[in-house]
Formats: C-alpha cells, sequence, structure tokens
C-alpha cells in the first residue's frame, strides 16, 4: 500500500475580532481592538494508506471541517506538513484537483439553474474526462444509485436526498483516487442515509478509493469505517479500529420510558437515571445488559412508548477524556477549539490541552 | 489555451442553458439592459444638451466620450461583471470553497460564467451613438482608425476588470469592504460624466494613475477624434499591463489569505 495522505504537527489557528457588547463596546473597538485566537486543528499527524476508508469523528466545532479544508488546499494551515498524493495542497495545482474530489453536505457543487445532467458536461469538461470513460462512470454510478430519474430534473427542485446522491455522482465521474466526504448524511433520513452508505462501500471496495469521512453520525463510522479517528478541541484523541472504539467506549444505551399513567419509576440496577417525572424516564444502560433491562422495563411498567439511542458522540469523546486521566473538559464547551486572548495586532496562539 | 477557451465556450453555453430555463428572463434581459440604456441617454441628453463643450472638449468629442464610456460599461456587463460582483459574499459565506477544489482558474470561471446577453444591445447602441459622435465631430473614421479604436475600447474594458477584481479582493483580507464598493460606484458615476482630460492637478493623478476611471473613455475618445500623442497611447497602454499584473497577483494573494467560511 502506498502512503496518500500524510500530516505532521498540522495546525491552523483563526484570528478573530471580539468586542464588548453594547454601543460603548462597539465605541471602544473602534479605538482599541481586541482579537482572539481560535485554534480549530493543533498539531495533527495522520497517515492514510491507498484505498483506505477512515472516519474522522468528532463533536461540532471540533476541527473535523477544517481538517478537511486544509487537505484539499481551500485553507493554508497556520504551521506542520502536509502532503496529499505527494501535493502540497495549498498550492491549488490543477494536476492535485483532478485526483481528488471533495462533497460537502452543506455546500453544493451542483448548478442550481440547470439539471444535474448538465452540471456533469461542464464537470467532464473541467476534468477532461474522455467520452467513453464519462459515460461508463455515469452509468454504473447512477445504476448503484438508481437515480437515472432525476439526472434531467432541475437541481433546485431535487429533494435533499436526491441533491446528495448527484453531488456524489458529480464528484466521482473524474474517477478520483482521494475522495472528501464532509457530513454528506447530515440532515437526511434513515432510508437515504442508507443509500448512501451502501453506495460508499461500493465505490471504497470496486474503485479502491481512498476516502475520509467526517460525521458526527456514529452510524455512518461504524457501518463504513474500519478505522477511526476522533477529534476534540482540534486536537486527535483517538486513532485506531472503529470497533475497538465503540467496544471501548460506547458502552451504554439510552432508554427514554414514556408511561401510559402516573408511575414511581425506580431506575434497574446498574443503571444511571438520567431524568425523571411521573410520566417519563431517561436512563442509561450498559450494554450488555440493554436486552434483560428492556424486558423488565417492559414487564414491569404500563409503557405508552419506548425508545433506545446509542450513545452520541460527545459521550464517547467524553469517555476516552476520561479513560486517559482528564475530567469535566468535554462538557458543555467540548466542541469549542482553544481561545486565547490576544492585544492589537497580535496573533496568539491557543491550545485546548487533553 | 485551448482548453481555456473550449471551457469559456462551455460557461457561456451553461449560462444560456440557465437563462431558458426561465423563458421571461431570456427574452426579458434583452428589453431590461435596453430601457437602462435609453434612460441613461436620457440622463446624459438632459445634462449636456444645453452646453456646446466642456473645457477644450466639443460637442461632438463629448457624446463620442459618453458612447464610448457606455461601451466600455456595456461590455463590463455583458463579459464578466455578474460573475465578478458577489466575489466580495462569496468570500464571506464561504462559496469560494468549491471553486478552490476544480481542476480550473476559480478566476476564469468566475469572469466567464455570468455572461449577460441581455447587455449586447446597450453594446450596439452605444456604437451607434460614438458614429454619430463621430459626424458630429467631423471624423472621418477609416478603417484603421476604426479598428485601433475598437482595441483601445477592449483594453479599457479589461483595465475597468482589473480594478473591479483589485477592489474585490480586499475582502480576502478585511472583514468587510461595502463601503469601498459603494465609492468605486460614485467614482465611476463622476468619471461617466467628466473626461478625464479636464482633471488638474491631483486629481488627474489620481484619475489617470491610481484609480485609472479617467482614462476608460478619455483615451479612446482621444484616439478617434487624434487628439492624443502616442506617448498618451503607450502610457494608457502601460497602465492597462501594470493594472492587469497587480489584479492578478492580488487576486493570488488574497486566496492565498482566504479563511472560508464556518460550516
Amino acid at each position: 500500500m502506498s502512503r496518500i495522505i500524510q500530516t505532521k504537527g498540522l495546525t491552523k489557528t483563526y484570528r478573530r475580532f471580539k468586542k464588548e457588547a453594547g454601543l460603548k463596546g462597539s465605541v471602544k473597538s473602534l479605538f482599541k481592538r481586541q482579537f482572539v485566537s481560535k485554534t480549530a486543528v493543533s498539531d495533527f499527524d495522520l497517515a492514510m494508506e491507498a484505498g483506505e476508508f477512515v472516519g474522522l469523528i468528532g463533536p461540532n466545532g471540533a476541527g473535523k471541517t477544517t481538517l478537511v479544508k486544509m487537505l484539499t488546499g481551500i485553507i493554508a494551515p497556520t504551521s506542520g506538513e502536509i502532503s496529499v498524493l505527494g501535493y502540497c495542497p495549498n498550492k491549488l495545482e490543477n494536476a492535485f484537483k483532478k485526483q481528488y474530489a471533495v462533497v460537502m453536505g452543506q455546500k453544493s457543487q451542483l448548478i442550481y439553474d440547470m439539471t444535474a445532467a448538465d452540471t456533469f458536461l461542464l464537470f467532464k469538461e473541467m476534468y477532461e474526462i474522455p467520452d467513453a470513460a464519462y459515460r461508463r462512470n455515469l452509468e454504473m454510478f447512477i445504476g448503484l444509485f438508481g437515480a437515472g430519474e432525476y439526472l434531467n430534473t432541475q437541481a433546485r427542485t431535487l429533494s435533499l436526498g436526491e441533491r446528495m446522491k448527484m453531488e456524489l455522482v458529480a464528484a466521482l465521474l473524474h474517477n478520483p483516487k482521494v475522495l472528501f466526504l464532509d457530513e454528506p448524511t447530515i440532515g437526511l433520513d434513515a432510508p437515504a442515509q442508507r443509500q448512501i452508505r451502501a453506495f460508499l462501500k461500493e465505490v471504497n471496495s470496486l474503485n479502491g478509493t481512498t476516502i475520509l469521512l467526517t460525521s458526527h453520525y456514529m452510524d455512518d463510522i461504524r457501518s463504513l469505517c474500519p478505522r477511526s479517528v476522533v477529534l476534540s478541541g482540534g486536537r486527535k484523541i483517538y486513532d485506531g479500529r472503529t470497533d475497538a472504539l465503540f467496544a471501548s467506549y460506547q458502552t451504554h444505551k439510552k432508554v427514554t420510558a414514556q408511561f401510559e399513567s402516573e408511575t414511581a419509576f425506580a431506575a434497574p440496577p446498574g443503571c444511571t437515571l438520567l431524568e425523571s417525572d411521573s410520566h417519563k424516564a431517561v436512563f442509561m444502560v450498559p450494554k450488555e445488559e440493554s436486552g434483560a433491562v428492556l424486558e423488565r422495563t417492559m414487564r414491569e411498567y404500563r409503557l405508552k412508548d419506548i425508545s433506545v439511542e446509542e450513545e452520541d458522540v460527545g459521550a464517547v469523546v467524553e469517555k476516552i477524556y476520561q479513560s486517559r486521566g482528564g475530567a469535566g473538559q468535554c462538557g458543555a464547551g467540548q466542541g469549542e477549539a482553544g481561545e486565547s486572548e490576544t492585544g492589537q495586532g497580535e496573533t496568539g496562539q491557543g491550545g485546548a490541552g487533553i | 489555451m485551448r482548453k481555456n477557451l473550449r471551457f469559456v465556450w462551455l460557461l457561456i453555453k451553461c449560462k444560456f442553458t440557465r437563462m431558458m430555463m426561465y423563458r421571461a428572463d431570456f427574452f426579458h434581459a434583452f428589453v431590461n439592459d435596453g430601457i437602462l440604456f435609453a434612460v441613461q441617454l436620457l440622463a446624459f441628453s438632459a445634462i449636456y444638451s444645453q452646453v456646446d463643450s466642456i473645457g477644450d472638449w466639443s460637442y461632438g468629442q463629448m457624446i463620442i466620450f459618453v458612447g464610448t464610456f457606455s461601451a466600455v460599461n456595456a461590455l463590463n456587463m455583458l463579459i464578466y461583471f455578474f460573475g465578478i460582483v458577489d466575489i466580495p459574499g462569496k468570500i464571506k459565506r464561504g462559496d469560494l470553497d468549491l471553486y478552490l477544489t476544480k481542476p480550473v482558474s476559480p478566476l476564469l470561471r468566475l469572469t466567464f460564467e455570468s455572461v449577460n446577453v441581455g447587455s449586447l444591445p446597450l453594446v450596439a447602441m452605444s456604437a451607434l451613438i460614438v458614429r454619430y459622435g463621430a459626424s458630429a465631430a467631423n471624423v472621418d473614421v477609416s478603417l484603421p482608425l476604426g479598428l485601433g479604436y475598437a482595441a483601445l475600447v477592449l483594453l479599457m474594458t479589461l483595465l475597468w476588470y482589473d480594478m473591479e477584481i483589485i477592489l474585490r479582493s480586499i475582502p480576502f483580507l478585511v472583514i468587510t469592504a461595502n463601503g469601498i464598493m459603494r465609492v468605486e460606484g460614485e467614482i465611476i458615476g463622476l468619471n461617466f460624466k467628466v473626461p478625464g482630460a479636464l482633471y488638474k492637478g491631483f486629481f488627474k493623478i489620481l484619475f489617470y494613475f491610481l484609480l485609472p476611471y479617467g482614462i476608460m473613455a478619455t483615451i479612446p475618445t482621444q484616439f478617434l477624434t487624434r487628439s492624443v500623442s502616442p506617448a498618451g497611447i503607450a502610457a494608457a497602454v502601460l497602465t492597462v499591463a501594470a493594472f492587469t499584473a497587480f489584479a492578478l497577483w492580488f487576486w493570488k494573494f488574497g486566496l492565498r489569505h482566504y479563511k472560508s467560511a464556518s460550516s
């Protein structure tokens, strides 16, 4: 296998203007401007081999999108080394751009007033895709999605799920060696998410495309990525097998039970009660005991509804911290990267620290 | 080069495709710009019908000047204005992200992706006004003179483009540049009415060398009326070359400082 992505000590620091609220603060800021430095990504090392499918997990503000933007050359790093396919991304060389693709869940590359087919033709020209390869790829990817009916529909009239399918087809027409996916399933319903996951799995195995997927949906990562990298506060806090990550840190399930009538609920042994009133109880149950606890709850209480959820990314990040001896750093502000105040015109270096 | 030309042609075809998605837009674009031009003409008639000359500029020269400025403005709107006008917004919203990841120059794509064929009648009407001005100024327009004039108009359209790119690249470096855009509008308005040759002292330096809107219609007009020296033309050409080089450098400099926007 050959090395496709390599970063060493990658850091991105933003400088942000800060002022006190109100008119007085505005007047003061006219004469004495204060800035804070926000370290979005800090001292980040990553190595990815050809054909790998790696998940990048982290809560909002963890630095996932900033990292993807540096890897694709959209923004320049503040410091550190970065190499993608042997190129320095921020040089924005066309030879590099022809070898990767990026799909951002919240930004569309389709031209809204045109049909997807018209945008694909524009991309064919941009990427200089030979006719035969273009026809073959279009047929294959549209076939995988079963999305032929959307081809000649104006992009602005497509639903979010239909649009995302077309975005992925557009990204893959030129057979990129690396595919960066930034929250591709954000806002999609469960069936659309499943279709996109199946598609990506197929693309990775059929074409050997190296894929870096950022998501805060654990299901995306668990079903697609053998390897995961967890980011928090701009720092890497886990890099290893996804199954080991979930086995070690996603140890509980969250159960929400709603009762038909007023009920005095007592948390089952080994469970932690998070929230409770006369008609509702929310509690955490260890994964291996979840079946037995659910059965007991349904037997002992008259339930109106019951739902079971996996622990979210925030809880997983919290547990990684705890396992490393950290405490209290992943609460409400867990997504915030380090901030440091600097004086007028200075750029400081913040750090989240773990 | 050939690839770029092919790409530009495809962008123009895409623009037509987009326009034809909305049939009303396609046909109204021609009518709308024609009406705008008529309003402009009425305004200029009101201003200049009261005087025969301003400074040593005769009535005929003034009409050529007005037609020339209209032509540069119309070419600007025809070719690139609607593509590059929202560069500050794209910087602010992070919309340049996907332009930067495609294997074509982002500036080339922005420049030609919103050609506005609705401005074609304006170009034609501007040419008619120049023709009328030339006859009022008793200028016999030979083929070489006409071609030279057309080349200078295209050169000045490039200069206008350079200025727009320079001003619209400033938001790469500052939080907002709305004020600069407003100043640009005022300066263009002023230079639409006053030939650069009439400026003196500081204003001459300002509008010839620093914000060269003063030469955009003046030099082609003076060329057509044979009232500019070869040195004057050479200076104008050098000015365009210098501003083009600076605009391209400043755009690239700005791109290196592009911060994108959080998603």
